[in-house]
């Protein structure tokens, strides 16, 4: 009685008002009165994020439910919703797409965006017969966050908009013995690292005379009339240098299992593979759920659909035919997402070694992405050139943002740098999107993530045919088919058997022998002489079938299993 | 009288006798670790660095007096190799020299020197030659799928013959790729088909195709192998190296701690490479490419003196080329950790050569006979040591009539000889351990000059020299920061102010002999006090009064 009553509060205090179905009308392709109200327009905190979990699991338990896949280093939790139609099949036998946010602190909002996909599949899964379907054949693990420390610490504490990047471990960057012992300084206690400037003689910039918060380079045969002395700071510790030893750094996007390279070969590499707890348990997780075939990792910004290699020195490990499958998806994504451009690292972005999507595809067989989201065509829908780039933000910034995102220079009085001024960019500006924009990029990239999510494997037993051999035996051929694109084993999982193989058997009858058709036509077989009522199948290929056969001594109830670790558990009864 | 027994046991000073005669198990190590820190008078200090999924404790041992993270330190381990019981006890033994010398220049070596030592980083591996089963076993307790068929530990060895041990077994085949050595037929050998040879024999390890998958024990109980599990050249996918680099919990322990100690300058392996006997030689070509895989030009010179310095300390000759084998401890120590690492076995079969006189001598017409194996059973045999099973006849379920025999060199006793053959190696490689330690870099504040200008103003001019015999920062290390830079720091009284100079001056490296002038202009009179140094060179202090 009294944990029911306990239960109920539990519940009650998490749980979220509609709003009343009188009031609104649906529009296309959203929820029309959502259980959990949740306002796309802005960012949240690691409680924010433990919040908007809790009340996505409470109100679609049948849906959706929360774990934590462990301890950030400064112990906060890392949230998993599990995403499925938990009614039909068991979740751990259904192909598993595993999405994540946030490893850079500062690319928050890849978290609002996984957060959007599991809202969004489950406040829509009443009213759209297509969620349904995928959510019956397929499991989502989406994990919001993989740094919540420094995702608050990029929130809560000064930064600019590119720190800290990092996590929060500390690190001696400047190898003096002492540790973070000259980071930024928030000189003008706006919350806001901006940058420093300095009228001077010799300087090469100006103030843009049609917008004097921008600074813009002096023409060539021009006199200039400000210095850029970097980020606000000062030389805390004396050694001649500003802000060379803050938080963090090393970068969470280098610590991953695949070709890793320690630091002086690969910056921002920490200690070894793996060395970073968050990056652990996103490991333990994926190691403990090999149904995992798909992964997408959201960054910010430039909005690239970016697959490997990462480093030039890895190249061979992508070949053609996955390659193929690599390219089907990440077109489409150019599609989904006007202004995003597929890319490969090494080639199109930089030569790159331990990345999270390295692990995924070079240690684990799963094809996966990484989003950087975000990008500076949905300034006004159009490409832009890297010159007017700059003009360009700060036009969106007064016409759009009404001047809300940058910081006016104001004078400041620096103890090492004497009269200065200060100001700039704020940090949730120019990588994170702009508030009224982040719903429709999260919908557009979370589309991009259910397209290749559904082309996952889908295996069904297609056909099962028998022909008398007499003597009492039957030879049974069963064609089980993959309806999507990805095979159950990518090349690189075949080229190291990194998974099983599919296991594809004869349940309730008496077996002589078991054999893979090679061609059903020519009859050409491949016999497994050890075990044949359960064949091992290197791979069921997408869009396409294997064909199997068994020579059985009866041929009433049978039942034919196909036991895939990333296409799933189907079977078919005679 | 039993309280008598009883106390000794808790304060850790009993030591079984027997413990001398063979090699000593996890149990008998970690008591004889903790009697050594109990009798050293506060100049050892052991713990567990974490356990392994076995249960086992990870040792980590540290020698020195004073404030032993301040000073210069080598790292010694051991075990990286589970087979290699050697290792374990050469490192044992040298802790023990080390605590017990009555040496006043050992003494004053440990006030300023610190030595961590990790006996065992496989005593998972480790306990198997003490089990009723004795086979040489490399992997930890982390049940593995080796051959990745999706089952785990499915083909074991069986011991055929049921002499506890595994050895190997050979089958007359006409298919098969081995013969008999001809200097000796115990000996197998791969019969060369370029020189029109061919074999009559299959030869496996000792056991049965459990899985009926046409490989013997291809995959039997042992997990991840530390020496092949490291960040360097990692063997992806191949037995016993894990499923990502440094994914066990003993190789994390190890990496963690020794980033954590910027004080280690050097890397010391007792496992199966060497390069001390034969240092690695500079090859451009592999240091070149974004991913070096060479030693570096002015390391390989310190290579080059520091073999030189084993070589004087560790007496024994012709010690078989043992290069570095993909992801191992040595590689890491070098490439990855960035400090000078370096690696002996300890021990190595020496050259046999027979008397002049012997029927060896006077029939010996077979050059092959420069064969390891025949070196090794000829000189195990002239030292009356039994180390090999003879070939038997057994009948074996995969091979029905067929003749199978089982034999060979029983397990470990390549790489680990009796126990008596410890005490020589332990006193040569402590001896090489200390030269190692004495040629540490080292700082010296020299030439200190502080000129009165006018009106208040004192130049403050000092060289910085390192008088060690290694570089301050080992060549791989220069861009690494896990490795400490060369700060001096000027720090000043509160009437005092800096008027020229930086308050923290960094110098990038310093080779044995180089030095570098600093100099200040300070304002102020009173004492002001100069800093310098880094954790792996020790830090120097000055006071000036001004």
């Amino acid at each position: 009685m009294n944990k029911l009553i306990i239960c109920f509060f539990l519940l009650a205090g998490i749980t979220t008002q509609a709003q009343d179905a009188n009031g609104v009308f649906r529009a296309a392709g959203s929820p029309e009165n959502p259980k959990v109200p949740i306002s796309w327009n802005r960012y949240y905190t690691h409680d924010g994020i433990t919040d908007i979990c809790k009340k996505i699991a409470a109100a679609h338990p049948d849906l959706a439910k929360l774990e934590s896949i462990g301890k950030s280093y400064q112990g906060r939790e890392m949230w998993v919703l599990t995403i499925t139609d938990f009614k039909k099949g068991k979740a751990e036998e259904k192909p598993g797409f595993y999405l994540d946010g946030n490893i850079h602190s500062n690319e928050i909002q890849g978290a609002e965006m996984a957060l959007y996909t599991a809202w969004y599949l489950t406040e829509t899964f009443k009213d759209i017969t297509f969620i349904q379907e995928l959510l019956a054949d397929r499991v989502f693990y989406i994990v919001p966050t993989i740094n919540p420390d420094a995702r608050d610490y990029f929130m809560k504490s000064p930064n600019t908009p590119h720190s800290p990047r990092s996590g929060m471990i500390p690190v001696d960057n400047d190898r003096d013995g002492k540790i973070n012992e000259d980071g930024f300084d928030d000189l003008d206690k706006d919350g806001n690292i901006t940058q420093m400037i300095r009228k001077s003689v010799t300087g090469r910039f100006k103030k843009d005379p049609n917008d004097s918060r921008r600074l813009i380079r002096a023409k060539t045969d021009e006199l200039g009339e400000y210095e850029v002395l970097g980020y606000e700071g000062i030389d805390s510790d004396g050694d001649g240098r500003v802000n060379e030893d803050g938080e963090g750094y090393y970068d969470p996007n280098r610590d991953w299992g695949w070709k890793w390279q320690p630091n002086p070969i690969q910056n921002g590499a920490y200690k070894y593979p793996f060395s970073l707890p968050e990056n652990r348990n996103v490991r333990d997780f994926v190691m403990a759920h090999p149904n995992i075939a798909g992964a997408q990792s959201f960054h910010n910004n430039g909005g690239m659909i970016l697959r490997g290699p990462g480093a030039e020195e890895d190249a061979s490990t992508y070949n053609a035919e996955d390659s193929r499958i690599y390219d089907a998806i990440g077109k489409k994504g150019e599609l989904l997402i006007p202004g995003y451009r597929y890319m490969i690292v090494y080639k199109d972005l930089y030569s790159v070694f331990g990345g999270e999507l390295d692990w995924f595809y070079g240690g684990r067989g799963v094809y996966t992405f990484t989003n950087e989201l975000f990008t500076s065509y949905m300034y006004f829908n159009k490409k832009s050139s890297w010159e007017d780039g700059q003009e360009e933000v700060y036009e969106f910034n007064n016409d759009l943002l009404f001047g809300d995102a940058i910081v006016p220079w104001k004078e400041y009085d620096h103890p090492q740098y004497g009269k200065i001024e200060i100001g700039g960019v704020k940090k949730n500006f120019t990588r994170a999107d702009p508030g009224f924009l982040l719903e429709s990029d999260a919908h557009r990239n979370m589309s991009f993530v259910i397209y290749h999510a559904y082309h996952m494997p889908k295996l069904s037993v297609d056909n099962i045919s028998e022909k008398n051999l007499g003597n009492g035996l039957t030879e049974v051929t069963a064609v089980v088919k993959n309806e999507r694109m990805m095979p159950t084993h990518s090349s690189q999982d075949l080229k190291y058997n990194i998974e099983r193989p599919d296991y594809i058997s004869i349940q309730g009858a008496s077996v002589v022998a078991g054999m893979v058709v090679e061609n059903r036509d020519l009859n050409i077989t491949n016999e497994q002489k050890n075990n044949p009522a359960v064949l091992a199948v290197k791979s069921i290929p997408g869009l396409d079938a294997v064909t199997v056969r068994w020579i059985i001594k009866s041929s009433k109830n049978y039942t034919i299993k196909v036991d895939s670790r990333k296409g799933g558990v189907v079977s078919k009864q005679k | 009288m039993r309280k008598y027994y009883l106390s000794l046991l808790v304060l850790g000073l009993w030591v079984p006798l027997a413990s001398a005669q063979e090699y000593q198990t996890q149990t008998q190590l970690s008591q004889k670790l903790k009697s050594l820190e109990s009798a050293s008078g506060g100049m050892a200090k052991l713990q567990s660095i974490t356990k392994t999924i076995g249960g086992k404790d990870i040792w980590l041992m540290e020698i020195g007096s004073g404030d032993r993270s301040a000073h210069p330190a080598i790292a010694v381990v051991g075990g990286v190799e589970g087979a290699h019981l050697f290792s374990q006890e050469l490192a044992v033994a040298f802790i023990e020299k080390m605590l017990t010398s009555k040496s006043d220049s050992i003494k004053t070596l440990l006030s300023t020197t610190t030595f961590y030592v990790f006996p065992n980083m496989s005593p998972d591996a480790s306990e198997q030659y003490f089990s009723a089963l004795k086979y040489e076993r490399s992997g930890n307790a982390s049940a593995t799928d080796d051959d990745r068929d999706g089952k785990v530990n499915e083909d074991p060895f069986e011991d055929l013959n049921g002499d506890g041990l595994i050895t190997m077994m050979r089958i007359e085949d006409p298919t098969g790729k081995w013969k008999t050595h001809p200097a000796d037929t115990r000996i197998m050998v791969q019969a060369n088909a370029e020189k029109g040879e061919h074999g009559d024999y299959l030869l496996y390890t000792e056991g049965i195709d459990n899985d009926k998958d046409g490989a013997f024990n291809e995959d039997g109980e042992g997990g991840i192998h530390f020496n092949k599990s490291l960040s360097f050249d990692f063997p992806y996918f191949t037995p016993g190296a894990g499923e990502h680099p440094v994914s066990e919990l003993e190789n994390r322990a190890l990496l963690d701690l020794l980033y954590d100690k910027p004080n280690i300058f050097s890397v010391v392996t007792f496992g199966p490479a060497n390069n001390l006997s034969e240092p690695w030689k500079f090859d451009r070509s592999k240091t070149t490419m974004r991913v070096i895989t060479g030693i570096l030009e002015n390391d390989a010179k310190v290579n080059k003196f520091v073999s030189d310095l084993y070589k004087k300390s560790v007496t024994a000759k012709d010690a078989p080329s043992s290069l570095p084998t993909k992801g191992d401890f040595v590689q890491w120590g070098y490439f990855h950790y960035a400090r000078f690492s370096f690696s002996t076995p300890g021990w190595w079969v020496p050259k046999f050569e027979a008397s002049k006189d012997s029927t060896l001598t006077k029939n010996n017409t077979n050059k092959d006979d420069k064969n390891s194996d025949v070196n090794f059973i000829r000189w195990a045999e002239k030292e009356g040591l039994d180390v090999f099973v003879p070939w038997k006849k057994i009948i074996h379920p995969d091979f029905p009539g067929k003749t199978v025999e089982v034999g060979g060199f029983k397990p470990f006793v390549r790489t680990n000889p009796p126990v008596k053959y410890i005490e020589k190696a332990a006193t040569d490689h402590t001896k090489f351990l200390v030269m190692l330690a004495q040629a540490k870099p080292e700082l010296d504040l020299v030439g200190l000059k502080t000129e009165s200008l006018e009106n208040g103003i004192s130049r403050i001019t000092l060289t910085v020299l390192n008088k060690g015999q290694l570089p301050a920062i080992a060549e791989v290390g220069a861009s690494n920061y896990w490795v400490k830079l060369i700060t001096v720091a000027l720090n000043l009284g509160k009437d005092q102010a800096l008027v020229g100079g930086r308050k923290i001056i960094t110098i990038n490296n310093l080779q044995p002999g180089e030095s570098t002038e600093v100099s200040w202009l300070v304002k102020g009179k009173g004492i002001a006090t100069i800093e310098a140094g880094a954790a792996q060179t020790g830090i120097k202090k000055l006071n000036i009064t001004l």
